[in-house]
């Protein structure tokens, strides 16, 4: 086991990737000279040159559209949009082309791409680069997302989106680059729809993915003193969706919060809550209550941020209210 | 091969695009071919003079008018006809319709966002240069298409890593029913390649050996590893920018009339006669070529369509094998 933070386990996973297959490469945004405004690729540019560490114009229908391109013959790109919010650019050559390329000729065609991306609070960046949008790609018929709260999530599961031959976005949190945590040594691979039990608990099943995984441990240690045992899960991806894992817990604790940053209405929050009401209706004490980001453009500001994303305080809020 | 065969062979190749394109349209006047049809008719010497010089292991990308270039590149016309028709054996199954197919075996790929084949032609481009290879992707796009953020975006990259792309743009006066001069500021669109530091060209494409030449030259650059080439090919389309749209409202019969002078077939076969080749060898050649196409037709019409459950295969890799 090795301790790093969220940003270097980004850093080495796919240093790991490029020594480990020719065909890997990185493209985006100041990617290379940079090394990634957070310094995620930071020094990759040294070892690897600049063939594979690619430094892309800001361009991101051109950068999306040539990864696809190239991962139609032998490559395999990690894609780079550096703010979440600046892949509408991109969606087009993502979802009308790249995503509908495997369907589109028979299954004869593969589309090894990775698209790493990266949204949330926390930076005062205000409505332009602080969304989540996570929702917008789950109603996208053949691509994987991935959200990974942990270090260790993240190798395992950004080796598994380099290795796969289908197309992952894999959607990281700004608020997350810092966090650290404990990432095993060995070559381990996450498989995409196998949800992880952040921490057991008896009383309330809390279901969450990203930076609302460690709000909702932060709950969860609160209510622990007050007497009331949460069980947070995190299902990593949202498409494809563990159900079972999430039915499991919600059968043994009979309460249930979803958790999102991003705004309730049209999102996988709903999905989730659908899944347990569908499958855990004799077991439910009471409707699934969810915890979501206020509906508006997030505002500039630490304050006014923080103030419309949940936090620890609204999990807490919620589960009293539930468990009342 | 002496010029009079190789203009032989590509005349053989607009008939077989021009007879394909008419029973196309015949399809869907009946129905048959149930939407988002796009004849071709008119644009012929541009797919054929461009694709007679390709290999088979270069790629091209295709528009929502596509089955010209992919016939030119290569793919089985009862394929194409059956993917019209909505066919099993179609070239995507008939799951994919006539404006977006793949013809992997070909190299082929097209689809019905306008502009967007640039950026994805030169991702081709860059994979290949990467692997050392002197194969070349080639994108047809239209005048519409150039502007498009995804046109620009797609020529500067391209430009910008000397990738071997070769881009074609198809103008043939209108986006849907708006004339070029409505929606194109410069009197050529080839003089938006400048932009990108690239010498663009245009080309009478109507003519078959005029389209050949300038690609001749285009492609022996790109394989040589310069690149990007920017072509405008000034062409026409006889029909409608879907078959069947109400054209009277946008281009008069006299406009169309003056074009279909110029019409590539007739050129190309004007040329023949001058060169010695009889009436009557040409005309036997049309007509065979006619009735390939019909038999084509008739067997296309034949196959069975998809199964609904084909309609959600191959959506992706499943989990595990992917």
């Amino acid at each position: 086991m090795a301790r790093m933070s969220y940003r270097d386990a980004i850093r080495e996973t796919t240093a790991g990737e490029l020594r480990r297959d020719e065909s890997v490469y990185l493209i985006g945004e100041d990617v290379g000279r940079w090394g990634n405004l957070f310094g995620a690729s930071a020094g990759l540019l040294e070892e690897f040159g600049p063939a594979r560490i690619c430094d892309s114009p800001i361009s991101e229908a051109a950068m999306t559209g040539c990864a696809i391109g190239s991962a139609l013959y032998g490559m395999r790109p990690i894609a780079e949009i550096m703010y979440i919010d600046f892949i509408t650019i991109a969606m087009d050559q993502m979802i009308n082309h790249g995503v509908k390329y495997h369907q589109l000729s028979n299954g004869q065609v593969r589309v090894p791409v990775v698209f790493r991306t990266q949204g949330g609070v926390g930076m005062r960046n205000s409505s332009q680069h602080s969304q989540s949008l996570e929702n917008w790609f789950v109603n996208v018929p053949g691509l994987i997302v991935a959200m990974p709260s942990t270090p260790a999530d993240l190798c395992g599961l950004l080796r598994s989106a380099v290795r796969s031959d289908n197309p992952v976005l894999l959607i990281e949190h700004k608020s997350l680059y810092f966090t650290r945590g404990e990432v095993p040594e060995d070559d381990y691979t996450i498989p995409f729809g196998v949800a992880d039990i952040k921490r057991p608990g008896e009383d309330v099943t809390i279901i969450a993915t990203s930076w609302m995984v460690l709000q909702a441990l932060a709950a969860a240690k609160t209510l622990a003193d007050e007497g009331i045992s949460c069980e947070v899960i995190d299902p990593r991806t949202l498409w494809p969706l563990d159900k079972q894992a999430l039915v499991d817990s919600v059968k043994r604790t009979k309460n249930c919060v979803v958790v999102t940053e991003a705004p309730a209405e049209g999102g996988w929050s709903g999905e989730a809550a659908s899944v347990v009401h569908e499958q855990c209706f004799a077991e439910l004490r009471k409707p699934v209550r969810r915890v979501c980001g206020m509906r508006t453009g997030i505002p500039y500001g630490t304050d006014l941020e923080k103030a419309v994303v949940p936090d620890a305080g609204w999990i807490c809020d919620a589960v009293r209210e539930l468990l009342a | 091969m002496s010029d009079n065969e190789q203009l032989m062979e590509l005349y053989q190749q607009l008939l077989v695009l021009r007879h394909f394109d008419e029973f196309c349209y015949d399809l869907k006047m009946k129905d048959l071919i149930m939407n988002g049809f796009h004849p071709y008719s008119g644009q012929e010497a541009v797919a054929v003079g461009v694709c007679s010089l390709l290999r088979g292991d270069d790629v091209v990308f295709s528009t929502h008018r596509p089955q010209g270039h992919s016939i030119a590149k290569g793919s089985n016309t009862r394929a194409v006809f059956c993917e019209m028709l909505g066919r099993r054996g179609g070239v995507s199954q008939g799951i994919g319709g006539p404006m977006q197919w793949i013809d992997k075996p070909h190299n082929f790929f097209c689809g019905s966002i306008v502009g967007s084949g640039l950026p994805i032609a030169a991702g081709v481009a860059l994979a290949f240069k990467r692997q050392g290879l002197d194969s070349i992707a080639v994108c047809f796009f239209g005048d519409g298409a150039s502007n498009t953020g995804a046109f620009h975006e797609g020529m500067n990259l391209a430009a910008i890593w000397d990738l071997p792309v070769l881009y074609i743009c198809e103008n043939n006066q209108y986006g849907e029913a708006m004339p070029v001069q409505e929606f194109v500021p410069v009197s050529r669109i080839s003089q938006r390649a400048s932009a990108y530091g690239l010498n663009g060209i245009s080309v009478d494409g109507m003519d078959v050996e005029a389209v050949l030449n300038a690609t001749t030259d285009a492609v022996a650059q790109l394989r040589a590893g310069n690149g990007p080439v920017f072509i405008e090919m000034i062409t026409y389309r006889f029909r409608g920018h879907y078959g069947g749209d109400p054209e009277h409202t946008y281009r008069s019969r006299e406009e169309i009339a003056v074009w279909r002078n110029r019409d590539p077939l007739l050129l190309a076969r004007t040329r023949l006669l001058a060169r010695g080749f009889s009436e009557e060898t040409l005309d036997e050649l049309e007509s065979n070529v006619r009735a390939e196409m019909e038999e084509d037709m008739e067997w296309a019409l034949e196959q069975p369509f998809p199964t609904v459950e084909q309609a959600t295969d191959h959506v992706m890799i499943p989990l595990g094998q992917d």
